[in-house]
């Protein structure tokens, strides 16, 4: 599930498409109905070697197919995407959830994202805090349109992350436009963050919920304004890391569900990726956070449940002691009424 | 001054000035502390009107205003310190029948449609609270009746609790959302019937105007330029926000650029101070106080100390307006200058 880096290892290298932009980064062919978007080419500011690069790409057509065979198309990125304005009709390549990234704590990053000209997008990495022009917010810089440009960030914070476009944001996330960015200290994958747990086991629970009557819309649905029920969620789809978590799909799904030994550490990383609230269980094991958002907490806390909102991570060890399946369970909470919407299932099985 | 007022004010108002000593001219609440306790006193109004939403529908709502003539909210925000004793005079020019209350520190009981009633009551306790109108729950503070109301510890002008972290200037960011269906019942003072549906988001009473929008830029009906919201600040300087929940709805506060310091949840002081890039909020009444430190961007190669950078509620149905309109939600912008 991991995208594709680059490791730089000499200073010649260049990243991967047209980092200038493309040329005519104003372009908005095909775009004519959208508003309050900001197109725009600019250098990349303080541009530099890279010690990692992704190249990225759009996909607007991924089917998921859902526990009921009904499929319900989501939006992506794509693992490659050097084809400077050349994705086209964005076909192909892309998954749900897009590509993971994962870095060292210290490297120097490039994401690049390529569009075409059918649409407009951006990268936020959600958590990383970089200079605002790498930060892939439009109104304060600008949307990536018909070209590449480069995110340069340096995470200075082991901890889970995710990425997602901050593109008619509303919208596009719920589409799928996010993957999971996990920043590894420099002792490397199997600790959690310098001094902190290490761990054996890794699982992923990115939950979050679908409302399929959002999915026909285009990408610059109600920008010009007109009602387009973007300010209700009624999700018909409970999802987690990518799969329909309703039923029994993601229950023995690795690196979603989990086998671990006892006296093995087992790292859960938890992004509530919803926009409704959440409560996450876990089955009768009590776990610990020791990191919530990117950043270690003073004291890890013990916890059999945690609640979550929107855009929040919680790093959870479990270190179990009894063997047995441990059913993880996330209600989908609605934000007004407090009514489970819906639940997502996985597992821990401690042999 | 009077743009904070025009902002809020339907067009059959006319403005007014503000002779309040406890409304801030700018975003920042502006604070010395006393050796003394004090005596401060606040008249509100209780009026009523429409306020134009980002897609052009005029909904109705009600305010604790200044002056008779206008209509405000939420209502100005207010800053006393532990011990002083605080008088408020509610003037009712509805026909309805209302309240001002604060939890835990003041209850006026039934304000009769017509009727002015003065209140009196001492602040003991450190803290950001709401005031708001308790009655006919929670309509009456859904249509507007509530505003921001800070107690500072004593003689202290940078601690939100005694040996709290400390900061240099400090906000009010109380959000609230609004289903103009209710807001039209309870203007024909009928009990909402419908399911609950918030149309508009808005973050001390505006939303958002994005570049290339009218507005944009007009401190009086951008949220992103309102001087009480958007957050200006150097590196070092640490920004108290306040922040309160008016509505219905569950949201998840985030920023940008910065990691906040979370300190205290729904007015219990936290365990520990963990770094937040999103803190839950929870509906009605939902309250946390937090520090935006103002650090240099950790993230930024090479490194830099200033920029520009959202707050926006990343339960990004509130980003919207009217069902559509990204951006003319609950969002404002962070300045480092």
């Amino acid at each position: 599930m991991g995208m594709r880096r680059t490791t730089t290892t000499d200073t010649t290298t260049t990243d991967g498409g047209g980092m200038d932009g493309g040329g005519d980064g104003g372009g908005m062919g095909g775009m004519g109905g959208a508003c309050y978007i900001y197109p725009a080419a600019p250098a990349t500011p303080g541009l530099t070697n890279a010690d990692v690069t992704f190249n990225l790409g759009i996909d607007m057509q991924i089917p998921l197919t859902m526990d009921d065979g009904n499929t319900v198309n989501m939006w992506g990125f794509t693992d490659g995407g050097g084809n400077m304005g050349m994705d086209g009709g964005g076909m192909g390549g892309g998954t749900f959830p897009s590509p993971a990234m994962r870095v060292t704590e210290g490297d120097i990053v490039h994401s690049n994202l390529n569009v075409g000209m059918m649409w407009v997008h951006t990268i936020h990495h959600h958590g990383i805090e970089p200079e605002y022009r790498s930060d892939g917010v439009g109104h304060l810089s600008h949307d990536v349109a018909n070209g590449t440009y480069t995110y340069q960030w340096r995470p200075a914070h082991a901890g889970t992350y995710f990425y997602h476009c901050h593109t008619n944001t509303v919208l596009h996330a719920e589409m799928g436009m996010y993957g999971a960015l996990i920043v590894d200290p420099p002792e490397g994958a199997g600790t959690l963050f310098s001094g902190g747990p290490s761990y054996d086991v890794e699982a992923f629970w990115v939950v979050d919920e679908i409302d399929s009557s959002w999915h026909n819309l285009p990408w610059d649905a109600g920008t010009c304004g007109g009602d387009v029920g973007l300010n209700e969620l009624n999700p018909d789809y409970f999802v987690i890391t990518g799969v329909d978590g309703s039923g029994n799909s993601a229950m023995n799904l690795p690196p979603i569900s989990a086998t671990v030994q006892r006296g093995q550490k087992l790292l859960a990383r938890y992004i509530c990726a919803g926009y409704h609230p959440q409560k996450i269980r876990f089955g009768g094991l009590s776990g610990k956070i020791y990191a919530s958002d990117g950043r270690p907490l003073p004291k890890p806390v013990s916890v059999t449940e945690i609640r979550a909102a929107s855009a929040e991570r919680y790093d959870i060890i479990f270190e179990p002691t009894e063997r047995g399946t441990y059913l993880i369970e996330t209600d989908i909470i609605h934000w007004v009424t407090g009514e489970v919407l819906g639940t997502t299932r996985t597992s821990i099985t401690v042999t | 001054m009077d743009k904070r007022i025009d902002r809020r004010t339907f067009l059959k108002f006319s403005s007014a000035g503000i002779a309040s000593a406890l409304l801030g001219s700018t975003g920042l609440l502006s604070w010395i502390p006393r050796a003394e306790a004090a005596t401060i006193s606040q008249t509100f109004y209780i009026t009523e009107g429409f306020i134009t939403q980002p897609d052009g529908v005029d909904v109705y709502f009600r305010g604790y205003s200044p002056s008779t003539n206008n209509l405000t909210v939420p209502g100005a925000q207010m800053i006393v310190q532990e011990g002083d004793t605080v008088r408020i005079t509610i003037v009712n020019t509805l026909g309805t029948s209302h309240s001002f209350k604060i939890d835990g520190v003041v209850d006026s009981g039934r304000i009769y449609g017509g009727q002015t009633k003065t209140i009196e009551f001492q602040v003991n306790k450190a803290g950001t609270y709401m005031y708001y109108d308790a009655r006919n729950a929670p309509y009456n503070r859904l249509v507007g009746l509530h505003g921001g109301f800070a107690v500072m510890p004593k003689g202290s002008s940078n601690e939100v609790y005694d040996g709290s972290p400390t900061f240099v200037q400090q906000h009010f960011w109380l959000f609230h959302d609004i289903d103009p269906v209710w807001h039209n019942s309870i203007r024909n003072r009928r009990t909402p019937g419908t399911t609950y549906s918030p149309r508009y988001f808005t973050i001390n009473g505006l939303s958002g105007r994005p570049p290339g929008s009218t507005g944009n830029g007009d401190p009086s009906v951008d949220a992103m330029h309102d001087p009480l919201s958007a957050l200006h600040g150097h590196v070092g300087d640490r920004t108290l926000l306040r922040v309160l929940n008016a509505g219905m709805c569950q949201q998840s506060v985030h920023t940008h650029g910065n990691h906040m310091d979370w300190l205290t949840d729904n007015g219990q002081i936290r365990d520990d101070i963990w770094s937040k890039d999103c803190i839950y909020l929870e509906g009605n009444m939902g309250k946390f106080d937090a520090i935006f430190p103002f650090d240099p961007p950790p993230d930024a190669h090479p490194p830099v100390s200033t920029g520009v950078y959202p707050m926006h509620l990343h339960t990004e149905m509130s980003q919207t307006a009217g069902g559509g309109l990204y951006m003319f939600g609950a969002l404002t912008d962070i300045f480092f200058e």
